[in-house]
């Protein structure tokens, strides 16, 4: 018994020396951000007090309208990801109109090929459209993402659906509106979920298509905004840190809540990564 | 709602379905196709259109707006002679070759975790250890080049602070450390997908097995190379692909950091891609540097795809 025990503590130091590397950057990182100028010359390794929490308030105020650019197209992508990806997957999965493989197979196509490819083409034809510098551009090229995912998880969900349910309701006269409803839906649910999270880590993750498509500063999205903010706040480190780890809070809340869909969408999420 | 329809349906059993069945079917199709339409028309417009656009652009000296000339292989020819690609080409090499070696850390965290004997420990350490996931990309690429940075950041403070002042650096500034400076970003590299698939390979190697080699005598070094390794063939072969890929990707981190400088040393393709259309002007050529990352990648998500369809299978 000793022996284990003592085996387990060695690993347990080992393990977390590692785990105080990997997180040491992120510690500093909050540890910083409630340090005045003065504090992080003077403290530069510890925490120093008193807390200066108007570093928050200063940071907010800058970061609050990209957060707020960031959720409205995180919540446009997953609505239409949602949408589309579930009622194509139904159709794809339940009625199967001829012509449905060949749609399946165009869309699965999409998950090999990383969107960045076809990043230079994508910019002209928004352009042509008149689409650059705006959400609706934003909301786009993340949806298509999202929805090639979503109908190839929900297909795989939508196809182990027992037929005799459907058979049952067709039975009782319900149309496929109504299957969509009642049978599918509540069935696909947690996997709704995942691609939501999914499309959330993605919107709070892609840097290119905004940075090329955004000029107008109220439109940046986080990861080019905080960009920005990194260079109004030059060397106010302590504000700079305060807008780095608010901008983190949405996705380590996701983290803390959903850890398990969250690895998962990692997982399924990793070889589509954009 | 589900609940109430299952009884109704059966009363009704005994109504032959076949006699409704045709005039049912048709309507359902133009239904169905109605019900496709708005995928396949956002996938048609923005994911092929683009695609095939590129394709055909990158024998162009594509001029948006105006009128393009074909040009015929003229831009691959350019391609194939222009130096900075093939560096920034050759970059990609040593990401590769980097990343592959940064696995040995996850690996032996992955082991070390399944030798704790209680799996609530397992849990907390794994949790841990993938924790750095969790924040955005962006703040871990600003966050280190704070690290990075000349007068106040973390590496130079550690070396004056532990008595090497002679050792600081301009650690993104000088041509010769600026590529390595960005491949250390995430040390210690644990939380990212070769990490959990290790563990989950690990943990699904039946206990049996280990039990067997430690009664053989077999020591942990021995088990590793001699059961681990050879049982997780499949999961290096995946994850080696899906490097290749990623590798193919790199790039926002020498955007932000470093924006391929200084001196070209840290130049990407996908950076290449961008310059040469947004700074250069030169559409038809930045299509057919996409369109080479597009094939390639393309060739290598095949393999990936054959993977994992064996993998499936078995």
């Amino acid at each position: 018994m000793s022996r284990t025990r003592r085996n387990d503590l060695l690993i347990s130091i080992a393990l977390t020396v590692i785990a105080f590397l990997g997180l040491f950057p992120y510690l500093f990182m909050v540890i910083t951000s409630f340090k005045s100028t003065e504090q992080f010359y003077e403290n530069y390794w510890l925490p120093a007090f008193p807390l200066h929490l108007d570093n928050y308030a200063r940071a907010w105020e800058q970061i609050q309208p990209y957060m707020t650019v960031t959720l409205i197209v995180a919540a446009g992508t997953i609505a239409a990801t949602i949408l589309l990806g579930s009622v194509a997957a139904t159709v794809l999965a339940r009625h199967r109109p001829p012509g449905h493989k060949v749609i399946l197979g165009l869309i699965s196509a999409l998950m090999m090929v990383p969107s960045i490819a076809s990043i230079i083409p994508l910019f002209v034809l928004m352009r042509d459209l008149g689409l650059l510098d705006s959400v609706i551009g934003l909301i786009i090229p993340m949806t298509v993402a999202g929805v090639v995912f979503a109908v190839i998880v929900l297909h795989n969900y939508i196809k182990q659906i027992p037929r005799e349910m459907y058979e049952a309701a067709m039975l009782d006269g319900a149309g496929g509106i109504r299957m969509y409803f009642s049978i599918v839906l509540p069935v696909i649910r947690p996997a709704i979920g995942t691609v939501a999270l999914i499309s959330v880590i993605n919107v709070w993750n892609e840097y290119f298509w905004p940075s090329l498509i955004i000029s107008d500063n109220s439109l940046r999205t986080i990861p080019v905004g905080l960009q920005f903010f990194k260079g109004q706040t030059s060397t106010d480190w302590g504000a700079q840190f305060a807008g780095f780890f608010i901008a983190s809070l949405p996705m380590l809340l996701l983290f803390t809540f959903l850890s398990k869909q969250f690895l998962a969408g990692m997982r399924g999420g990793l070889s589509v990564d954009r | 709602m589900r609940q109430d329809v299952l009884p109704r349906a059966a009363d009704r059993s005994e109504t032959p379905p076949a006699a409704a069945e045709p005039p049912r079917r048709r309507h359902r199709y133009w239904a169905a196709y109605l019900a496709l339409l708005p995928t396949v028309a956002l996938i048609g417009l923005f994911a092929y259109e683009p695609a095939i656009n590129g394709i055909i652009h990158s024998f162009f000296t594509w001029r948006p707006g105006f009128t393009s000339t074909f040009t015929g292989l003229a831009n691959y020819e350019r391609m194939l002679t222009d130096e900075l690609w093939w560096s920034s080409v050759a970059n990609l090499g040593y990401v590769f070759v980097f990343g592959i070696f940064t696995w040995i850390v996850p690996f032996i965290a992955a082991q070390l975790v399944i030798s704790l004997s209680r799996r609530r420990a397992q849990f907390v350490f794994r949790t841990v250890l993938i924790l750095p996931i969790a924040f955005p990309q962006i703040v871990t690429l600003l966050i280190w080049s704070f690290m990075y940075h000349p007068q106040d950041g973390v590496l130079n403070s550690l070396l004056s602070g532990i008595g090497l002042d002679g050792l600081r650096q301009n650690w993104l500034g000088d041509p010769g450390l600026a590529l390595l400076s960005l491949l250390v970003i995430g040390f210690p590299w644990v939380a990212g997908l070769p990490f959990l698939i290790f563990l989950t390979a690990l943990q699904n190697i039946p206990q049996e097995i280990f039990e067997a080699a430690a009664l053989d005598g077999a020591g942990r070094i021995r088990r590793i190379f001699s059961i681990d390794i050879p049982l997780m063939a499949s999961q290096f072969t995946l994850l080696l692909f899906l490097a290749v890929i990623s590798t193919l990707q790199y790039g926002m981190a020498a955007f932000v950091l470093t924006g391929g400088g200084p001196d070209n040393a840290t130049q990407f393709p996908i950076l290449r891609m961008l310059a040469a259309a947004f700074s250069g002007r030169d559409w038809g050529y930045a299509a057919t540097l996409s369109t080479t990352l597009f094939a390639v990648t393309l060739v290598f998500g095949l393999f990936v795809l054959a993977t994992q369809r064996r993998r499936n299978r078995v």
